[in-house]
């Protein structure tokens, strides 16, 4: 009784574990669906959103090098200026340095 | 007719004030249309105006490396402003003495002592030294030189360390700012000595 058991399951399994071949339809129908999920106008939207995409990030890195280019070129110019104004201030203070000498030579 | 007038004398109250106004946002306390004037008639002009705000800005960009740049960022951290106006004539009479003494008589205030005040004797050569000073702390200074064919205002706004000056060693005659205080305070102590003999 067992025996006869066992045999009727080796039988279901040797079935089932039976190599057979795909049906010739399989491959074409995989790939019909696979067309289908992405057409072509879904395509082009997604290459359009990716080009978009790129385009964006390489326009606001292009922008922010900008800025930061007008940022340092601000800065340059307003060190230049602390530069100036503090050469002038020195002049017109050695100016003052040499006519008070002058005056104290007059003086003595 | 009364309340005409009295809109017109309304209306003259608030120019004045706008113009009040503008005289104290111009730092330098030039006369409205004087620095206009002055660079209309100059062959030469150098017009420097930092706020705070510049200066901080421009403080980033100062190297910590370059000895001078140190200096100068060390120098200008904390100021309220610099303010530099330099003019250049070909010929004389190009400005009058009397916008001069108008500028000079708006610093004659409590808070700003005159350090350095020569005259030459014909008057067409001056020089001012002012010091704006704060619980015995510098809090400014003020530079008028007036020569003939050359006029040099410079107006620093804030706290001014004497010693960051000297330190300033490419920009000759900074340094000698602190030795013009020490030259004061060792006359200023002379005169005392002087006086108390007397």
């Amino acid at each position: 009784m067992v025996h006869e058991e066992m045999d009727d399951f080796e039988q279901e399994l040797k079935q089932a574990l039976q190599r057979r071949p795909a049906p010739p339809s399989l491959k074409r129908r995989v790939m019909e669906r696979r067309v289908q999920r992405r057409s072509p106008s879904q395509m082009v939207w997604m290459r359009l959103a990716a080009t978009l995409l790129i385009v964006a990030l390489l326009g606001g890195g292009l922008r922010w090098g900008m800025e930061q280019r007008e940022e340092r070129r601000k800065g340059e110019e307003a060190k230049r200026q602390v530069m100036v104004a503090l050469r002038i201030t020195g002049r017109a203070l050695n100016q003052v340095n040499t006519r008070l000498a002058a005056h104290d030579r007059g003086g003595e | 007719m009364w309340m005409r007038s009295k809109l017109l004398q309304v209306g003259a109250l608030v120019l004045g004030a706008a113009a009040v106004a503008a005289a104290q946002d111009s730092p330098l306390l030039l006369p409205p249309g004087v620095e206009k004037e002055l660079a209309a008639r100059a062959s030469d002009v150098t017009e420097v105006t930092l706020g705070k705000n510049m200066l901080g800005f421009a403080s980033k960009f100062l190297n910590g490396k370059d000895e001078d740049e140190a200096a100068t960022r060390k120098l200008i951290e904390g100021l309220q402003g610099i303010y530099v106006r330099e003019y250049e004539f070909d010929k004389e009479g190009e400005y009058s003495m009397e916008q001069i003494e108008q500028l000079r008589k708006s610093f004659e205030t409590t808070e700003w002592s005159p350090i350095v005040r020569e005259r030459e004797r014909k008057g067409r050569e001056t020089t001012d030294v002012m010091m704006k000073m704060v619980n015995g702390e510098s809090h400014g200074i003020f530079v008028l030189e007036a020569d003939p064919k050359e006029l040099t205002i410079v107006l620093i706004l804030g706290p001014i360390r004497m010693e960051d000056l000297g330190k300033l060693k490419g920009l000759s005659g900074l340094g000698a700012l602190g030795d013009l205080e020490k030259d004061t305070k060792v006359k200023d102590k002379e005169k005392d000595k002087k006086g108390g003999g007397e």
